[in-house]
């Protein structure tokens, strides 16, 4: 019973450390959650066994049994109602002390929202806690990872036990490693009053354990070490970082999984893309990942799903009354789903000739923000819930093919270099370095409204944005020009974070004209006094470590997420490949795309 | 016939000259008046009004070249004074005065040139036939056959009709073969209640045609006025969202720091309600309230959207005098600022309010149900004209974000002065690694939207006189408005008569009942003061 109860926690609960001290945790804070034993218990399935890491092998399935509970209205209702839930959890699980405990919660549920982020960053913080980071020496370590770990740590929200440890096949000592650590800090927190004091507790934390992926040899010798770290310790967490390419990543995860787990806490894996190049890859994948681990203890980054913007996307829906009446195929034209970059490969062809535009910024980042464009509202904003309903509308995507796309290939231009002139890149590659595409969604709410994404390098600008396009004002009472009629809900993600309204508005003054203007609301302005909007990496790895899954990708939902860029992929790939649009280095991109654009009776929205 | 064309020609020509630019050319197209010879007559030539408002406004369109060339200003009045004396008076309330293209103080004696003045009683038939002799004088010198003649009242209410009658049994006939319009611009005190204002009317069309009226309502003239008409029915965001299903309540707010002033004997006759709800405040109430016009632009346009505003006030409900709070102000705090009772002609027992909240119920298919709250005082903690239109809280909010407590509710709000601004309060996420949820404003803030404009914003009455010019009705009140706003007021004020204002401390925010009143129909007040935010300014095309 009590196990049981901790796996929940463990996985549902956004406070959920894990095991051993949740117990405590149940009876106080955010953990309204735990009204949830009881529940479940009384929606009579078969739960056993916990969602933390204790069992040495992970059941696969498991994790279809837990999502089902997830899934259960009844459940998530009981939630919703915290006090009630509570009195349903005195009464099923009598525990010593059990009325002392509903009385502290009842109070605490009435506490604001900030108490309970920082008791859910307080509760965590007292776990200790060994942070592994595989590919220590790689581009993602150096450039996201540590970064980011030292921030958290920077601004106290790393627990305050714990030790990382870099691990990959360089020799390397513990202060080259913490060099690399050093030399590699450009974070936003820099410039920061106690930097230097800061970094100098944290270098000292850091170690270096040389092996190689697949060994389960030199990863028992890392276990021996967080071992060692662990032995003084009751609970203890373990959290893998796989920073490594995708060619040793099933190595990686079954050696930890043989090897590495944790003896006295959790351990988590958190993953990054690729995932997979299409369906079969990714199931395949998938598949070795989860004789590995289960799904709770998998976390998949999209980075994306760190923006701060992306994630304000919910509280923009659904805090608001003004938006969501809007937000359905009366009032919305179309939705424009842009990434622009303002430089080619540059070095990195080879990589990304492999994957092209689609796979490395489409099918993951622009696909998200999509899905939470487009989403019902989740019955509640846990990650469970808000997952749920991706993956919903993601079903109900037309899965794409090759005519919903134009794709393009950039040439030299403007002094600059083109895509075939970068080494690595094979002079007979069809691999797109932009995309547009198209994607309709025939349900009730967007039937009819077409959803356009576009991606490229070597653009005109860096941006990342998102416009909303409502259709223009009914009637024409004014006689407004055609160009200007719509209005825009624009939320630019890169550079500078925005989000504004394009309004039309009568000119100032003694003329009568109209003019578009625009109702502000900019980011950093707004809120200087938040001038340090976190990195994604930062949000995501504190999400991490305290079990919040909400910002992370499922295994479901990548498996859609490749059903519907699946047969368009094969289509653009192999012999038959249409050779792409050449467009110039530093332009808008290929002629195309604004084409095809104008055939949905539509133009690119820019500003 | 062949002579008259060239001559509008040469006019033309003349005219391009005069702007300098093809492209303001087009001005004449809208201003048709601009090729024509004007004569306005300021009645009342010597008052505030006219001194305030009515010449450095005429001014202001001088300057921005939306008055034509040939024009003569004739004042008129009682006191005896030469031109001279009248360019004297005028002339310090013309440097500095504001125009569209900024702060210019050129051009002051220019214009002076075109002042003349003439003296005499305001019903005397004699004097304003000699005022006709000068003015056919002046329109037979002008060379001109299109002469259009402006009659500006800057008079006391009580002369009003006599002098209504005078000037149309003397001043209304062209002589010559000359032509052109005629029109009257009329100031408020349109009447004090329903039978002074029908009386009144009554003599009035019996002297002029509707059509010829012009009644200032200077709150139609105030940009953010004009520009809710636009920012509603331009955008398609809005107006879906423009009802009971959305809308909690509306709130109308005018909020003066300062008090009477010297001016207590006239306001005490008023009060707070005639002065400005029962015009002001019902006007942009009306604006805000009302179903889409047939047009907003073209032929007519102007009488579609006042047949729109008399319609919804048709359908206001009697004001409950259980839903009205009504304010006295007492000295402030540290006896720095005189009570009401304390200001010079404010008899001691004075019941009258510098303070009212009320509540207006629309009972139509799109309002049931949404109070719309009209708020007005002086002598309060600030200076404000505002709507601000508040949305219901987000559905089931409080189950999607369970610890923010109760979500702030969405507001839009225009802001008629100070600073000009249209603001959306709304729900964002606290940047940061919490989710904390906090409230921002999507805002358009004129001074930073539009910075070259901002310091240019025309007066109201600059506007208003330039819309007489083109013969446009939108922002002037017409007969049949007036009427049904006295039917809303009327019962009202009756009842109001002997009753005793609450009390509230000069500097406030006024009696604590209006807040208590306003929160009792549903309206949520949460801090958080607009603050004018740094946004990037700049227009966007």
């Amino acid at each position: 019973m009590t196990e049981y109860k901790h796996g929940r926690l463990g996985q549902k609960n956004a406070a959920g450390c894990g095991r051993g001290v949740c117990r405590i945790r149940v009876c106080r804070g955010r953990d309204v959650d735990g009204g949830w034993s009881s529940d479940t218990k009384m929606t009579g399935s078969a739960f056993v066994g916990s969602a933390g890491p204790a069992t040495s092998s992970p059941v696969s399935g498991r994790t279809q049994k837990e999502r089902a509970l997830m899934n259960n209205r009844a459940v998530t209702a009981a939630v919703r109602k915290a006090s009630h839930a509570v009195r349903m959890d005195a009464r099923n699980a009598p525990a010593p002390g059990a009325s002392a405990m509903l009385s502290g919660l009842q109070l605490d549920t009435q506490k604001s929202l900030m108490d309970s982020v920082h008791k859910r960053t307080d509760d965590c913080r007292k776990e200790p806690i060994s942070i592994v980071v595989l590919g220590a020496s790689g581009d993602l370590a150096k450039k996201k990872t540590f970064p980011a770990l030292f921030s958290l740590f920077y601004h106290d929200l790393l627990p305050d036990d714990f030790q990382i440890v870099g691990y990959a096949r360089r020799d390397m000592s513990d202060d080259e490693f913490r060099e690399l650590i050093l030399g590699s800090l450009t974070c936003r927190v820099l410039d920061g009053r106690k930097c230097s004091e800061k970094m100098d507790q944290f270098l000292p934390r850091c170690r270096y354990h040389k092996g190689s992926y697949a060994s389960e040899e030199d990863m028992a010798s890392l276990d021996k070490l967080t071992a060692d770290f662990e032995e003084q310790r009751g609970v203890s967490n373990r959290l893998f970082y796989l920073a490594v390419p995708p060619s040793v990543f099933e190595d990686a995860c079954h050696s930890i999984h043989r090897a590495a787990r944790g003896a006295k806490g959790w351990t988590r894996v958190i993953v990054e893309k690729p995932f997979g190049r299409d369906l079969a890859s990714y199931v395949h994948l998938q598949a070795s990942l989860s004789s590995s681990f289960s799904e709770e203890e998998v976390y998949r980054i999209d980075h994306y799903l760190g923006k701060e913007l992306v994630q304000n996307l919910m509280t923009l829906r659904f805090a608001n009354s003004i938006f969501e009446p809007l937000w359905n195929h009366h009032h919305i034209e179309s939705v424009q789903i842009s990434f622009k970059e303002p430089f080619g490969v540059e070095g990195r062809a080879g990589y990304f000739n492999d994957f092209g535009i689609v796979r490395d910024i489409m099918q993951n980042h622009l696909l998200q923000a999509l899905a939470l464009l487009a989403m019902e509202t989740p019955v509640s904003l846990s990650g469970e819930d808000i997952r749920n309903e991706k993956v919903k509308v993601l079903r109900q995507v037309k899965p794409l093919t090759i005519d919903d796309f134009v794709l393009g290939q950039y040439k030299a231009a403007n002094g600059k270099p083109g895509y075939f002139d970068d080494d690595g890149v094979p002079k007979n590659s069809t691999t797109p370095t932009f995309a547009s595409c198209v994607f309709h969604i025939p349900n009730r709410r967007w039937e009819g409204v077409p959803f356009l994404m576009r991606a490229g390098k070597a653009l005109d600008e860096r941006k990342a944005e998102i416009v909303i396009q409502f259709k223009p004002a009914p009637g024409d009472i004014f006689n407004v020009p055609e160009s200007m009629k719509s209005n825009c809900l624009v939320i630019r993600v890169q550079p500078d974070e925005a989000i504004y309204m394009k309004i039309i508005s009568k000119a100032p003054g003694l003329t009568s004209r109209l003019e578009q203007a625009r109702l502000n609301l900019f980011y950093r302005e707004a809120w200087e006094e938040s001038k340090d909007i976190p990195d994604a990496y930062e949000r995501l790895i504190l999400d991490a470590i305290q079990g919040e899954k909400s910002l992370f990708i499922r295994d479901d939902e990548l498996r859609v997420a490749w059903q519907i860029f699946d047969t368009a992929l094969k289509q653009m790939e192999g012999d038959r490949a249409p050779k792409p649009a050449a467009y110039n280095y530093g332009s808008a991109g290929p002629i195309e795309a604004e084409r095809q654009a104008f055939k949905l009776g539509l133009q690119w929205i820019h500003d | 016939m062949a002579e008259m064309n060239g001559g509008a020609a040469m006019d033309k020509e003349a005219l391009l000259k005069r702007v300098g630019s093809e492209k303001k050319l087009h001005r004449v197209d809208s201003c048709p008046f601009l090729k024509d010879h004007l004569t306005v007559v300021v009645i009342g030539a010597s008052g505030d009004l006219a001194k305030k408002k009515t010449y450095p406004s005429l001014f202001a369109l001088w300057k921005s070249h939306f008055l034509p060339e040939k024009i003569k200003i004739v004042g008129y009045a009682r006191s005896k004074m030469s031109d001279a004396d009248l360019r004297d008076r005028l002339r310090p309330f013309l440097v500095g005065a504001k125009s569209v293209h900024g702060r210019t103080d050129s051009q002051v004696e220019d214009f002076l040139e075109h002042c003349v003045y003439r003296s005499g009683g305001y019903e005397e038939a004699e004097a304003w036939k000699g005022v006709n002799e000068d003015l056919n004088e002046i329109e037979a010198n002008s060379g001109m056959l299109e002469c259009n003649r402006l009659f500006y009242f800057a008079v006391p209410p009580n002369v009003f009709a006599p002098a209504a009658s005078a000037i149309k049994d003397n001043c209304w006939n062209l002589e010559g073969g000359r032509e052109g319009w005629k029109r009257v611009i009329m100031e408020k005190p349109f009447g004090t209640d329903l039978s002074s204002f029908e009386s009144l009317s009554q003599h009035l069309s019996s002297v002029f045609q509707e059509e010829e009226m012009y009644r200032i309502d200077h709150y139609l003239g105030k940009e953010m006025v004009a520009n809710l008409l636009y920012v509603r029915f331009a955008n398609i965001m809005f107006e879906p969202l423009w009802n009971r299903h959305y809308i909690k309540s509306v709130t109308i707010t005018f909020k003066e720091d300062i008090g009477t002033y010297g001016r207590g004997g006239y306001f005490d006759k008023v009060g707070i309600v005639r002065d400005v709800m029962q015009n002001h405040l019902l006007q942009v109430m009306s604006i805000v309230a009302m179903e889409a016009p047939v047009r907003l632009a073209g032929e007519r346009f102007d009488e579609f959207i006042r047949d729109e505003k008399v319609k919804v006030l048709e359908c206001v409900d009697a004001i409950r005098p259980e839903e009205v709070v009504l304010g006295q102000y007492t000295a402030s705090r540290d006896g720095s600022e005189p009570g009401y009772l304390e200001d010079e002609g404010v008899p001691k027992d004075s019941n009258c309010p510098t303070f009212a909240t009320l509540v207006m119920w629309i009972r139509n298919q799109r309002w049931e149900g949404v109070p719309f709250i009209l708020k007005a005082g002086k002598a309060l903690n600030e200076r404000k004209a505002e709507v601000r239109i508040q949305f219901h809280a987000a559905a089931a909010g409080e189950f999607l974000f369970p610890s923010a407590g109760e979500l702030v509710r969405n507001e839009l709000v225009f802001r008629m002065q100070p600073n000009e601004a249209i603001y959306m309060k709304a729900n964002m996420k606290q940047p940061g690694l919490g989710d904390k949820i906090t409230v921002s404003e999507l805002d358009m803030t004129y001074r930073n939207a539009f910075p070259d404009d901002f310091d240019k914003l025309p007066d109201a009455y600059t506007r208003l006189i330039l819309e007489v010019l083109r013969g446009k009705h939108a922002a002037f009140v017409r007969e049949d408005e007036l009427r049904v706003s006295w039917k809303i007021f009327t019962p009202l004020l009756e009842k109001l008569e002997s009753q005793k204002p609450t009390s509230y401390v000069f500097g406030t925010r006024g009696p604590k009942e209006s807040d208590e009143l306003i929160s009792k129909l549903g309206f949520r007040y949460h801090g958080g003061f607009y603050k004018y935010l740094k946004s990037i300014p700049g227009k966007v095309g």
